[in-house]
């Protein structure tokens, strides 16, 4: 399948910004089963100048210094993107989690620290007694990892809300797992937080989502979302995504731009600003298929 | 006390008499075990048994005297009253032999070659994660590794600046309890004790032969100047600010080395410059001395919640990885959870055996390690692995399981088990003890010492003395200092001395640095502005105070004299008061004195000496790099808590006139030395600028609240006779006229004679000239306000006629220009302020998207 993903970011100031530095994860990743076959990113004012980086976790990021006086800004993004079916899983074909130090620190072979990495709380991952109490009931002794991770996703799925009015980006994580309330980025913390207390490696991911209007119904535009949602380690598969907020494993229709260890590594867009007062932002995603037809929709959430 | 005390002369026994009864537990740094003293603290001891105990005693009061004004202290902002100890330093310094020093330098020197080693790996190959020499969880779990800064860091010339805290167990073995390997860790702290401490015990000091600091901080420099790779480089050091508990130790090393102290927000960033923002534009810097958390680096990139460090430094450092020292990231290795891995580390990496322990120490990510602390908790002490903290003295406490009920012991179990890996287990290593100066004997006390390394052109290199501290070993297995109680090391030579050479007095080498300082920062330049309005308004408030005091004191003085003094009181202490006592009824005694005890300290306006003074004190610290040392010894008087200030709250009003006469002449001093002393470079301008304004304000205030309405010829003549004490100016009227005080000559006199420095022209045309000498950053047609409004000043000035002004009956003219004056000066200093401080109106801040689907 090929998605043509339009990212469209429009700040508004109440007054005057002096000079403003952001800094921008917008680029889709090429990775096994996703291509990248076009990007463009463009930013209005234009910055004095534009550094692309690549982060410690291979991700892309963009560093905009603008130094004119603006009120507004606007930065879109537009990406073509080649998804492959990701290959079947059998959740019950993977090594129980509670055997996984057997393959990360195996005495005779390498360590692979790109994975060991991520079975560390990370600031916006901490858990507490609590959230580890909210996981142990789908990691009995023994149970595969993977199967027991889709158990417990799916348990996240049925015991949390969507409600975006829930959390803000400041939220802490205790408060989302009492009130069960928040948006996928929380829940994809929710989540790392409960499987990194079980030394389980697992990553964060930032991308974009495919959706599909009900039958019948035209596509609205903008009504796709940046969205967030996890990756879990396995020996057997390697990487392999869940969605707690839609409860699946991921198959064709995620695009992912970042990953990290969680949001703070891949914020889409961050920036530290003088001038500009309080300030506003819209952001519209529109996922438009170009070609290939998947098996299944999904409803966004 | 059952001590000596009573004799006169104290020989070494004697000294000793109450040391050699104390109970000393495990190892001592003076006595060996059959009780006698050891061979390097001999000739201390004897120099110390030389003096009589009255000098002693002096010696150790001066030395605390000294270190008040010096104003060596963790938190300057803190009340003296209720908050931390004081900086204590003791007469007697911890000594080490020259044997032994040579084992601590290898030893350390080859801790430094090992992190640094560690850091270039995990922030570069992290071959020893891969190949499981060190535990990744280990690294990644702790905060300080900085995942931007991969790759940085190993084109960044490595650790540059190491500190490890030491103490000797009770077996007699040095053990490592703490390493810092984030910023200089507190090594003003140790120069500023040393400098001190020379002043009293400079004369046992080169007895005992032991090594001066002043060559380790000439390599620093050197190694500094060659690190930025520019012989003339302008190099800064960075501090948090002067709210940071270690501010005094940061303004002190850059003063002393001669560098420009900043904070982040004094600097933007641009591709792969930093630049400061001073009054005449952006410069650029060319190396950072990093005196802040590497995770507060950069807004943008390393802490999404704070605004310490200059947006985008880190990109900076990608293009120009050496700009910064230490490098950002190397906060990693002074993870505590490391110590048990060094060993095999040192073998593996250096191919050496590491020469000094850890206190031994358990990281808690193992399982192993976890197990054997939950076998045996009481004898652990639980402490987070990595604290964060290069600041002496104050150590957090852990927690231990021993006295816990059992739910309370399952709950930390369980606790350490979901973050063990952020977690280690200490064991107590016990602590040797060595003297310090009691009442009047020696005693023991238990210490840990801190080292500080640097990376030279030849190598790292130790500084051959250290910060010293006692600890309470009850609670403590890291340097702190719960008494305050700070001590010199002294490292002992066994050869000849080097000539003293003191960074005081730069040599030619070292002379073009200065001329950075003439760099001035805006938020300096305001801070400076500031200190000039706070001095002068210090000055002419204790002015109206003493000549009021004065009034009631002299019999002789006319009652007149006392309405005119409380007229000047009321207008200081605000409009609210109801000044309107038209009652030519003389105010009684008791009255001026409440409304003198009211301006001092009880007034709500904000004018009260209380709050200028305090004002006075917290400005002068902002810019205590660019004060001179006696410039600033004038101002501790007037610290918070000071004798002075106590005296001036409690005494007695007739008493505080004797006060007052002192802060008068402190603040004298403190004019005086900032007149001869400081270059009269911008800074100067913006110092003289404040004054400037501030006097003419008060004296245009004074002049209008004593002459109109005019008052009747009795009480003009002592309202004169007050006016020319506040401006100062009674001799130069009396030797000029020779004459009663007349309102004519007293105007002209502090009207419009520009020769008389207190005069209303002589502030204005010196302001003006002050402006002319500033860059002109001012953008667009016409004059700049702030200089449209001192000509404007000026000429309402110059163009009085002061013989028709007196006789005018209604004193409308007067009356006019005063408030003119009174209108536009303020309006003068605003506009300063928006021309050249650069103020924003608000902070940096964030804007954020966050990431959640819409329906």
């Amino acid at each position: 399948m090929i998605f043509d993903i339009v990212h469209k970011t429009h700040y508004r100031y109440r007054s005057m910004v002096v000079q403003s530095l952001h800094l921008v994860h917008v680029t889709p990743r090429t990775l096994p089963g996703q291509i990248v076959r076009h990007h463009s990113l463009t930013v209005e004012p234009a910055p004095v100048s534009r550094q692309d980086g690549i982060d410690a976790f291979g991700n892309i990021g963009i560093i905009l210094d603008i130094e004119s006086q603006h009120k507004e800004l606007v930065l879109t993004a537009r990406s073509t993107v080649e998804k492959l079916s990701a290959p079947p899983v059998n959740l019950l074909a993977t090594t129980p989690w509670d055997r996984l130090d057997d393959k990360l620190l195996d005495p005779n072979r390498q360590r692979d620290v790109h994975v060991l990495m991520f079975r560390c709380a990370s600031r916006l991952t901490l858990p507490t007694l609590e959230i580890a109490d909210y996981a142990a009931p789908s990691f009995t002794l023994g149970r595969p990892v993977l199967d027991a991770a889709m158990d417990f996703v799916m348990r996240m799925y049925n015991d949390f809300t969507f409600d975006p009015h829930a959390t803000d980006v400041s939220t802490p994580l205790s408060q989302v797992f009492r009130t069960k309330r928040g948006v996928c980025q929380d829940f994809a913390h929710a989540a790392l937080a409960c499987l990194r207390s079980l030394r389980i490696p697992a990553r964060y991911i930032s991308g974009y989502l495919h959706t599909r209007p009900p039958p019948g119904r035209p596509k609205l535009q903008g009504a796709d979302a940046s969205h967030a949602w996890i990756s879990v380690w396995t020996p057997e598969y390697g990487w392999v995504d869940l969605d707690p907020t839609n409860g699946i494993v991921v198959r064709d229709e995620h695009v992912t731009v970042a990953y990290g260890r969680d949001y703070d590594d891949v914020s889409p867009i961050s920036g530290v600003l003088r001038g500009g007062g309080e300030h506003s932002v819209s952001v519209g995603v529109d996922v438009n298929m170009v070609a290939g037809a998947p098996a299944d929709a999904l409803s966004g959430r | 006390m059952t001590t000596a005390a009573a004799t006169k002369e104290q020989p070494l026994s004697d000294l000793l008499s109450a040391y050699r009864r104390k109970e000393i537990a495990g190892f001592d740094e003076l006595l060996d075990a059959s009780g006698s003293v050891r061979a390097p603290w001999q000739r201390l001891l004897e120099g110390l048994a030389e003096l009589p105990e009255a000098e002693r005693q002096s010696r150790s009061d001066r030395l605390s005297s000294r270190v008040r004004e010096t104003g060596i202290a963790y938190d300057i902002f803190a009340d003296p009253h209720t908050t931390q100890q004081r900086w204590t330093l003791d007469l007697l310094p911890i000594v080490i032999s020259a044997s032994e020093w040579q084992g601590l330098e290898r030893a350390l020197i080859q801790r430094a070659r090992l992190f640094d080693a560690l850091l270039n790996d995990v922030y570069g190959e992290q071959k020893l994660l891969r190949d499981g020499l060190l535990p990744a969880e280990l690294i990644f779990s702790d905060a300080a590794y900085l995942a931007p800064a991969n790759g940085v860091l190993p084109n960044a010339g490595g650790l540059m600046f190491y500190a490890a805290d030491i103490a000797r167990g009770e077996d007699g073995e040095w053990h490592v309890i703490d390493n810092h390997t984030e910023t200089l860790a507190g090594i003003g702290f140790a120069l500023a004790n040393r400098v001190v401490h020379t002043h009293v015990a400079g004369d046992l000091f080169r007895d005992c032969n032991a090594r001066r600091l002043a060559p380790y901080f000439q390599e620093l420099q050197a190694t500094l100047t060659l690190h930025s790779g520019r012989e003339n480089a302008r190099i800064a050091l960075m501090t948090p600010g002067p709210h940071h508990e270690d501010y005094f130790s940061h303004a002190y090393l850059a003063r002393y080395l001669g560098y420009l102290l900043i904070e982040g927000h004094d600097l933007k960033t641009r591709n792969e410059q930093v630049y400061l923002k001073t009054l005449e534009g952006l410069k650029e810097i060319d190396l950072l001395v990093r005196c802040i958390d590497g995770k507060s680096s950069d807004p943008l990139e390393l802490d999404s919640a704070g605004f310490i460090g200059p947006s985008g430094l880190l990109r900076v450092c990608r293009r120009s990885p050496r700009i910064v020292v230490n490098a950002i990231g190397t906060a990693l290795a002074q993870n505590r959870g490391l110590g048990p891995y060094l060993p095999q580390l040192a073998r593996h990496v250096l191919g050496e055996d590491l020469e000094l322990k850890d206190a031994p120490r358990r990281w808690l990510g193992d399982p192993e390690a976890r197990h054997e602390i939950f076998s045996q908790s009481d004898k652990f002490i639980i402490r987070k692995a990595q604290e964060g903290t290069g600041r002496p003295g104050q150590a957090a406490r852990g927690w231990e399981a021993r006295g816990l009920s059992a739910p309370e012991r399952e709950k930390l179990k369980r606790e350490i088990e979901l973050y063990g890996a952020t977690l280690v287990a200490e064991e107590k290593v016990g602590f040797s003890s060595a003297p310090i100066l009691g009442r009047d004997a020696l005693v023991p006390k238990p210490f840990a010492v801190r080292l500080f390394v640097c990376r030279t052109a030849s190598g790292y290199q130790v500084m051959p003395g250290g910060l010293a501290m006692s600890i309470d070993p009850e609670h403590s297995v890291a340097l702190s200092a719960p008494d305050g109680r700070t001590r010199d090391v002294w490292v002992l030579s066994e050869s000849e001395l080097a000539p003293h050479i003191s960074l005081w007095r730069p040599t030619l080498a070292t002379a073009r640095i200065e001329r950075s300082q003439r760099v001035i920062q805006s938020r300096v330049a305001d801070d400076l502005f500031w200190l000039g309005r706070y001095s002068e308004r210090a000055d002419w408030t204790m002015r109206v105070l003493r000549g009021a005091l004065r009034r009631i004191e002299e019999d002789s003085v006319p009652d007149t004299g006392r309405r005119a003094a409380r007229k000047c009181l009321e207008v200081l202490l605000g409009k609210d008061m109801g000044i309107a006592s038209e009652s030519r009824e003389t105010p009684p005694d008791a009255e001026i004195e409440r409304l003198c005890e009211r301006l001092i300290a009880n007034g709500l306006g904000s004018r009260t000496l209380e709050r200028t003074l305090d004002g006075l004190y917290r400005v002068a610290h902002l810019v205590r790099d660019r004060l001179s040392l006696e410039a600033w010894q004038t101002l501790t008087k007037f610290r918070p808590g000071e004798r002075w200030r106590e005296a001036l709250n409690s005494a007695q009003p007739l008493e505080v006139l004797d006060v007052l006469d002192e802060g008068l002449a402190s603040i004298a001093a403190f004019n005086g030395f900032m007149h001869e002393n400081m270059t009269r470079n911008f800074g100067w301008a913006f110092l003289d600028m404040g004054r400037r304004i501030e006097r003419a304000q008060n004296l245009s205030e004074a002049i209008l609240t004593l002459f109109i309405p005019s008052p009747d010829p009795e009480e003009t003549s002592s309202s004169l006779l007050l006016l020319l004490e506040l401006a100062d100016s009674f001799i130069t009227y009396r030797s000029r006229y020779r004459l009663d005080p007349m309102l004519p000559l007293v105007l002209d006199l502090l009207l419009l004679d520009e020769a008389n420095p207190r005069s209303l022209a002589y502030q204005l045309s010196a302001i003006a000239r002050h402006l002319e000498s500033l860059p002109d950053t001012h953008q667009g047609s016409g004059l700049p306000e702030d200089r449209r409004l001192i000509l404007a000043l000026l000429t309402s000035l110059r163009m009085v006629d002061i013989e028709a002004m007196s006789k005018e009956e209604s004193g409308a003219t007067l009356e006019r220009l005063l408030k003119d004056q009174l209108e536009m000066l303020p309006e003068l200093s605003n506009e300063i302020t928006r021309h050249y401080f650069n103020v924003m109106d608000e902070a940096p801040h964030r804007a954020h998207t966050r990431v959640e689907t819409s329906l």
